[in-house]
């Protein structure tokens, strides 16, 4: 009886770790920069992908702050954003796909439609006159299941600010005291893989992922002594984190690391690594990552020429 | 009553000097670096000389100018009380047991980080910086750093080499728990050393001696 239990446990622990298995190969020089240009251009930003598939990049570029790229990498239109969207998601509200962007150099929050077209902005003045410090420096945002918009002040002091649908300030959270104590809180993203959702932080200064509830009641740590989380993307149970200081993760639901890709073999964190000093398959300094909607890994680099790198399932 | 389309009856030229100044500022906000809204520099800058003679000259640096994690001069000075030790058999040695520091404040990123590492385009920019420096004569050929585990700031550890400047430095990121590689450090060959040379020279005078004395030990008695 007892060697029966065993042996039961035995197999749902091999099916458990086969169901948890997941392996990716990486596609060389996916992205196709726009006509004449050699690389994409000055990446500090991210990367998303709508509904159709399309693949949006941000790039420090004047009025040409957003990149779009059909499925197959090919270069399609620039929307007329701003230069500085550190950080951005592609939301459904009410039923429409919107960008929700953090504008890191112009200390404010807009939405817009995927033509870029912006519906609405979140100024300086909605924030908190006694959280803001020397200023803002938001470094993202992204929406709850009830609309509520999360921002973070990652340059910053680390504060999350809650706001309602319509942008109006609800609540604040996080920063540098207890009971978070969150040192340059890179990214957050609403993680709809619980239910509830959750606040994923990535807290960067201290290497560490972590969980909140949508109040910002601390939930746990899903991970220490990474290199330097900046990044997170979801699909399905699985969590993609792209790791400035030189790795790309995958983590499942059981925060248990299922895959390390691209691994730089030096820790870095600097966007000037040259395009002649790139080796295919392994990154500089990850800043942004996506899942597209079949589960690949799309990643933008910090690098002043501008890099995106992509992964594909392996099924 | 006429109506005004300037507010508080400013007079077209107030207007238009004050329409130039939003649009300068305007430009210049957004088209100042983006770096200097955050991003500069993540770490600390620790700048490593190897002198003749087995010295060591390590010179570390904050930036509480652009360092999300270094909010004022005074987390500054505190990240740079102890940013890395020396490991020592099986010990990490603090800095500080090794030498006293001498800080000083500047705003010369240049000097003390690579141009590889510098803050991207910030080059031009104003920074508030706060450099340590430690320096001792190394007990061992070979020296290696650690960063011990839960450090909140990285630290760049790079090498220049003071009798030629113009090469490439070598550097390394090193997050908490990390450990640098072994960095020899520059002894002097053995035949310079003061020791060599004072028996040299001691040497060279014995011989002087012996052969104005024909190279005898006892005075010749005739």
């Amino acid at each position: 009886m007892k060697n029966r239990t065993l042996s039961l446990l035995s197999v749902m622990a091999l099916a458990g770790s086969a169901a948890a298995e997941v392996a990716y190969e990486f596609v060389p020089n996916f992205i196709q920069p726009p006509p004449g240009k050699e690389t994409i251009g000055n990446g500090h930003g991210e990367i998303a992908v709508d509904a159709a598939g399309n693949i949006y990049v941000s790039v420090q570029e004047a009025n040409a702050g957003i990149q779009v790229y059909g499925k197959d990498g090919k270069f399609i239109k620039a929307l007329p954003l701003p230069q500085s969207l550190h950080g951005f998601v592609i939301r459904k509200d009410n039923g429409d796909e919107f960008i929700f962007a953090a504008v890191l150099g112009e200390q404010k929050v807009i939405k817009c439609d995927l033509e870029g077209k912006v519906l609405m902005t979140i100024p300086t003045s909605e924030f908190p006159a006694d959280k803001i410090g020397k200023g803002l420096k938001l470094t993202n945002c992204d929406v709850a299941p009830n609309g509520d918009i999360y921002v973070v002040d990652g340059y910053g002091q680390s504060f999350i600010f809650v706001f309602s649908r319509e942008g109006k300030f609800k609540s604040v959270f996080g920063g540098p005291g207890e009971p978070l104590k969150l040192a340059n809180a890179h990214k957050i993203f609403i993680d709809r893989r619980f239910e509830p959702a959750r606040v994923m932080i990535c807290d960067r200064g201290h290497k560490r992922m972590l969980h909140t509830r949508l109040d910002g009641a601390f939930i746990g740590e899903i991970a220490t002594g990474m290199r330097n989380p900046s990044s997170a993307s979801f699909h399905g149970d699985l969590m993609c984190v792209a790791e400035i200081a030189g790795n790309v993760s995958v983590w499942d639901k059981d925060n248990k690391r299922v895959a390390d890709l691209g691994t730089s073999p030096q820790t870095t964190n600097t966007p000037k690594i040259e395009p002649k000093d790139w080796k295919q398959g392994v990154v500089t300094s990850p800043h942004g990552i996506t899942f597209d909607n079949d589960g690949n890994i799309l990643e933008t680099e910090w690098n002043q020429w501008g890099r995106v790198l992509r992964w594909n399932l392996k099924k | 009553m006429t109506i005004s389309e300037f507010p508080n009856d400013e007079s077209p030229m107030q207007h238009a000097i004050r329409s130039f100044v939003i649009r300068i500022s305007s430009f210049v906000i957004l088209n100042a670096p983006l770096c200097v809204f955050g991003h500069g520099a993540e770490f600390l800058s620790a700048k490593l000389t190897l002198l003749p003679d087995a010295e060591v000259l390590l010179e570390i640096t904050a930036d509480h100018g652009g360092n999300p994690l270094i909010v004022d001069e005074s987390a500054a000075k505190d990240a740079l009380l102890d940013p890395i030790r020396l490991r020592r058999d099986d010990a990490l040695v603090p800095l500080a047991q090794i030498a006293s520091a001498s800080i000083s404040q500047h705003d010369n990123w240049a000097e003390f980080a690579p141009a590889s590492y510098l803050p991207s385009e910030t080059e031009s920019q104003p920074h508030a910086l706060t450099t340590s420096a430690w320096r001792w004569h190394s007990e061992t050929p070979e020296i290696v750093f650690e960063m011990p585990k839960g450090k909140l700031h990285d630290v760049l550890l790079w090498t220049h080499d003071g009798a030629d400047p113009a090469t490439p430095p070598k550097w390394m990121l090193l997050l908490a728990g990390d450990r640098s590689k072994a960095i020899p450090v520059r002894l002097t060959p053995w035949w310079r050393r003061p020791q060599a040379v004072t028996a040299s020279c001691v040497l060279l005078l014995a011989f002087a001696y012996f052969a104005a004395r024909n190279f005898t030990l006892r005075q010749r008695t005739l």
